[in-house]
């Protein structure tokens, strides 16, 4: 077998002798003062411009810069010599299309395109820089039939993709009468490699219009490509030299070839891919250069809007009733290796609405598996949880429940407009890929109605919430290196900054460290950011240098010190949106908690409009602070102050809620049973007296701890 | 005892951009105090006043406006009067017919007419979009390719279509912008620091931050400017140092006080003095709450705050 190294050696010598020739023979007939330029372009031989700094006018100009470029061309079994080859190649193939262009402004009369002009490139690289448009694709020489390289060139158009082409395939796609041209996106560029020049001066002048590049930092060229165009090579087989030439320079640019090749190839993870089959050069291609395609619409026969978000589907309308009180349902997102997805698969196991009838009750299960480099377990539940979202933006679709109970109908009206159980994939398949676009690269959805498939799988889910919920019990704030911070209602709350920790979640109690954390990976620049939590001050108190020092610079310098665990000292501030209040009951030392559905009095006098008005606005008020339901329950509660021991009042219903997790806390802090029941509520009393004297009658833990003031 | 001056000047400075070209360019930012404070330090380069204009002619419901314009009958000779304006130092033209909601004229032809309004004018020029955010990416693009070399400033960049206006108009042809957000100084960052990834360097754009007119929330408006300029400047914050321009014509020509008729509130005296004072106050409250620049529309308006400027800088 000829080794990878030789043939890309080869293949430069080719292009290099070729270049060679075409320059003393248009030097011979023009004369060296004869100009080399490239039509309407400001960056002319831009391969020239780029690696070697050079700016050319003359053919004697490239001459002698051709001389330069030949040097690159070293036959030493170094990986960067074989870039340095592959860069040669290009550079070849400039000087022989420069010839070219200096015998005639005009080579290709329009049967290909040649060299694009800068207002070509401009339009073009605006949408790829932006990202309008995800990449661009060179296709080298024929496919293996017509249809196979109509069906791959349709493939990348309707994903975006940009198309060259160059050699054998433009015939083919002549011969089927396909449209090319720069207003479809498919480009001819030429029918031999050197014309690849071409395409890479649109490399090369993007990175100096677009990156400010300056000619001759190769380093520089280099990093724009690589970070900034994502292009890619398609070659099929066989794979002349003279192309593996040409692909040593791409892969030096960081563009991975993708060919059907297999014979005398020699695969180079990330860089050189052998995919046998052509129907997958797509997907293959995208992967390899980190390719993700936006998801525009939805492809449902009835409308998709928040519109629709709060619609009822009542009995008489019903088509589909799920119904996870008599049969197995469940919803569940688990994240899978790449590899093992295949995007967009939408698979239905058991039979479609059509075979039950009108009205009836029906299980369901939803299984949507994603995988991407960024996916992390924790991101699951934090999908998951907007399946429910996502459902009821359907028009005449509602979703109630979670995970392994839920209860879905559909109306008749979208089951007439042939709404069936694929379509949930289609819309939970576009929704996750399109909002969690930066971690997630491929989805498929797996619907199940069979009743056998449905208790096997719902089993599996269950296993799967299990591990989640002990996840969830094991993430304690010391087993986390970093918290998050929130910033998303400064707009109204300027001062304010949350601090999320995983036993403290946002006093919204919208917002969990792991919501946190997913948002900070979705959207880097957004309202979630990184608080790291290295220099302790005082761990009991929860107070970390850092942490002030994040507050202070997110608060605009409102605030300077932030405890997490203190009502007392240098409390964490609110913004307003608090789902309760906790604030200090004088007379038995103890707190009153309420919550803002709570309309009554509390024994401390205040309503929860009242204790609001002191708490909101960013401001600390040491005695009272604003926090998230579930944050009752957490061992962090006032853990300085000696925790929920601290608790003598709630609303009734406040109680029934965290009641359960609450006594747990108490149990496991201070050996108590039944906490919730030593805590009064509007029904026992909302007079301080008649509370101390409940309180002690209970044997409240209160009654026996240091007074708070 | 003596009165010992103490000038509050911070290390860090606004950062200054410049429009337009020749000897008529203009230079925004540059400060490093509070605004209006000249008496900390050199405020470098005062507060400017532009004057705006549709390209469906000026506003002849205001009889100021009208008699200014009179004779104009051509968008460049309006263009012209516009720059002759006492007190205007930029021209700002707002292409109202190109609303894909409205008119929806065509990207060519908004092109030709700000052609022709940069070919009547020396002073630097500000182009509005239509505000609808998908027409204005590409709208902006178009413009910023036509005025290539003029070093005009496109209105605005906005979350929804940055990306393509940063790259369209700054990087491909050396264009400025202006980042516009809605009164909140977290949004007003994020957009500018998504700007700078795409490549955009800080001399390169300002920020609209939003308006309102004086007395219609605008404690907001303020609240926002000065927080951003401190955390410009006393933190050293180098993603809010843009230097901030408001246009604030159309806010303070659309309220209550500035056209309802006299017949109507005959104690309020006449229309025009009033919506004169409103957008006078409006954009004297911008100044002093940050704003580097703003854009009125009436002549008297212009006239009254640079004069004003003029003796407080």
């Amino acid at each position: 077998m000829k080794k990878l190294f030789d043939r890309v050696w080869d293949g430069t010598d080719q292009m290099v002798e070729l270049a060679e020739k075409a320059l003393a023979e248009t030097i011979a007939e023009l004369g060296e003062s004869a100009p080399a330029v490239m039509p309407n372009t400001a960056y002319n031989l831009s391969c020239y411009m780029a690696w070697l700094g050079k700016e050319i006018a003359t053919l004697g100009d490239l001459k002698a810069a051709f001389a330069e470029a030949k040097a690159m061309n070293v036959h030493e079994p170094r990986l960067g010599n074989v870039f340095e080859a592959g860069k040669a190649t290009f550079l070849a193939a400039e000087t022989i299309e420069a010839c070219r262009y200096a015998k005639d402004p005009d080579p290709y009369k329009g049967e290909y395109h040649g060299h694009l002009t800068d207002a070509e490139v401009r339009a073009l690289g605006v949408p790829l820089v932006t990202g309008d448009i995800p990449g661009f694709v060179v296709i080298v020489d024929p496919a293996p039939s017509d249809d196979a390289a109509v069906e791959l060139v349709k493939g990348y158009q309707s994903r975006g993709i940009y198309v060259f082409l160059l050699g054998g395939i433009i015939d083919q796609l002549k011969s089927k009468n396909f449209a090319m041209g720069i207003g479809v996106r498919v480009v001819p560029v030429g029918p031999d490699p050197w014309q690849v020049c071409h395409v890479i001066t649109v490399v090369h002048r993007a990175a100096m219009i677009f990156g400010a590049v300056k000619p001759g930092d190769v380093e520089a060229f280099d990093d724009y490509s690589f970070k900034r165009i994502f292009a890619f090579v398609n070659a099929f087989a066989p794979v002349r030299d003279i192309v593996v030439g040409c692909g040593a320079g791409a892969i030096a640019m960081g563009f991975p070839v993708i060919t059907n090749d297999e014979k005398d190839m020699w695969p180079v993870p990330k860089s050189l891919l052998i995919q046998p089959d052509v129907d997958a050069f797509i997907d293959t291609s995208l992967e390899a250069r980190d390719i993700k395609i936006k998801i525009t619409n939805i492809d449902i026969p009835v409308a998709f809007s928040s519109a629709f978000e709060g619609e009822i589907v009542r009995k008489s309308d019903m088509q589909v009733d799920v119904d996870g009180s008599k049969f197995d349902t469940f919803e569940l997102c688990r994240s899978r290796d790449v590899q093992d997805i295949e995007d967009h698969k939408i698979e239905l196991i058991g039979p479609d609405f059509d075979k039950f009838d009108a009205g009836s009750a029906i299980g369901m299960g939803i299984i949507v598996e994603v995988g991407g480099k960024d996916m992390q377990t924790d991101f699951e539940p934090v999908f998951e949880r907007n399946f429910h979202y996502f459902i009821n933006c359907i028009e005449g679709a509602m979703h109630t429940g979670q995970r392994d109970v839920l209860r879905v109908r559909l109306n008749k009206d979208a089951y007439a407009a042939g709404f069936r159980a694929k379509h949930f994939g289609e819309v939970l398949y576009a929704k996750v890929k399109s909002e969690y676009e930066a971690i997630v690269d491929k989805c498929q959805v797996t619907i199940i109605t069979d009743p056998d498939t449905l208790a096997k799988e719902r089993a599996e889910a269950k296993k799967i919430y299990d591990k989640r919920d002990e996840r969830l019990g094991s993430l304690t704030d010391e087993s986390v290196d970093i918290f998050y911070n929130c910033i998303l209602c400064q707009s109204f709350s300027p001062s304010h900054v949350c601090i999320v920790t995983p036993e403290r979640l946002g006093l919204c109690g919208a917002v969990s460290w792991l919501d946190a954390k997913a948002t900070h990976q979705l959207d880097p620049n957004g309202p979630c950011q990184v608080v790291t939590k290295e220099r302790v001050i005082d761990e009991k108190v929860g107070l970390w240098e850092d942490v002030n020092e994040n507050v202070s610079k997110y608060s605009h310098g409102n605030l300077e010190r932030v405890s997490l665990y203190s009502i007392m000292v240098d409390p964490m501030t609110s913004c307003g949106c608090f789902e309760c209040i906790c604030g200090i009951e004088p007379l038995t030392q103890g707190v009153v908690i309420v919550n803002r559905e709570h309309g009554g009095m509390t024994p401390i006098g205040m309503s929860f409009p009242d204790m609001a008005s002191m708490t909101g606005g960013g401001v600390q008020t040491p005695g009272f602070m604003g926090h998230g339901k579930q944050f009752i329950s957490s061992l962090k509660f006032m853990k300085t102050e000696g925790g929920p021991a601290r608790i003598v009042w709630m609303p009734k219903d406040l109680k029934e809620l965290v009641g359960a997790k609450l006594n747990a806390s108490a149990k496991a802090l201070y050996g108590i049973d039944d906490f919730t029941d030593m805590i009064a509520d509007e029904t026992v009393t909302e007079d301080p007296e008649e509370l101390l004297a409940y309180i002690t009658e209970k044997g409240h833990p209160v009654l026996t701890m240091d007074a708070l003031v | 005892m003596s009165f010992t001056k103490s000038p509050q000047v911070f290390s860090s400075k606004v950062t200054e951009i410049e429009i337009g070209t020749g000897s008529e360019a203009v230079r925004l930012g540059g400060e490093n105090t509070l605004p209006l404070y000249s008496f900390d330090a050199d405020t470098k380069n005062p507060p400017l006043v532009g004057i705006d204009f549709s390209d469906k002619g000026p506003d002849t419901d205001i009889p100021g406006v009208a008699a200014f314009f009179a004779g104009a009958d051509t968008l460049g000779a309006v263009a012209k009067r516009a720059s002759e304006a006492e007190g205007a130092s930029f021209v700002c033209f707002s292409l109202n017919s190109a609303d894909p909601n409205g008119d929806d004229e065509a990207v060519d032809v908004s092109v030709a007419k700000c052609k022709e309004v940069a070919d009547a004018v020396t002073k630097p020029l500000v182009i509005q979009g239509s505000g609808n955010a998908e027409k204005d990416a590409e709208l902006l693009g178009a413009v910023a390719e036509a005025l290539s070399g003029k070093n005009v400033l496109l209105m605005s960049a906005v979350e929804d279509n940055y990306k393509g206006i940063a790259v369209g108009a700054v990087l491909a042809y050396g264009q400025k912008i202006a980042a516009e957000s809605a009164v909140d100084i977290n949004l007003a960052k994020q957009l500018n620091v998504m700007i700078g990834q795409q490549g955009v360097s800080s001399d390169s754009y300002v920020m609209h931050v939003g308006n309102a007119a004086a007395g219609y929330g605008f404690e907001y408006v303020a609240s926002a400017m000065e927080r951003i300029r401190g955390a410009g400047l006393s933190q050293n914050d180098d993603m809010l140092q843009a230097p901030i321009l408001t246009p604030l014509a159309a806010d303070a020509w659309s309220v209550k006080e500035s056209i309802a008729p006299e017949e109507d509130f005959p104690e309020w005296g006449p229309a025009e003095e009033r919506g004169i004072n409103m957008e006078v106050s409006t954009a004297m409250a911008c100044l002093a709450s940050g704003s580097n620049a703003v854009i009125l529309k009436h002549p008297e308006s212009v006239k009254t705050v640079a004069a004003l400027v003029g003796e407080l800088v």
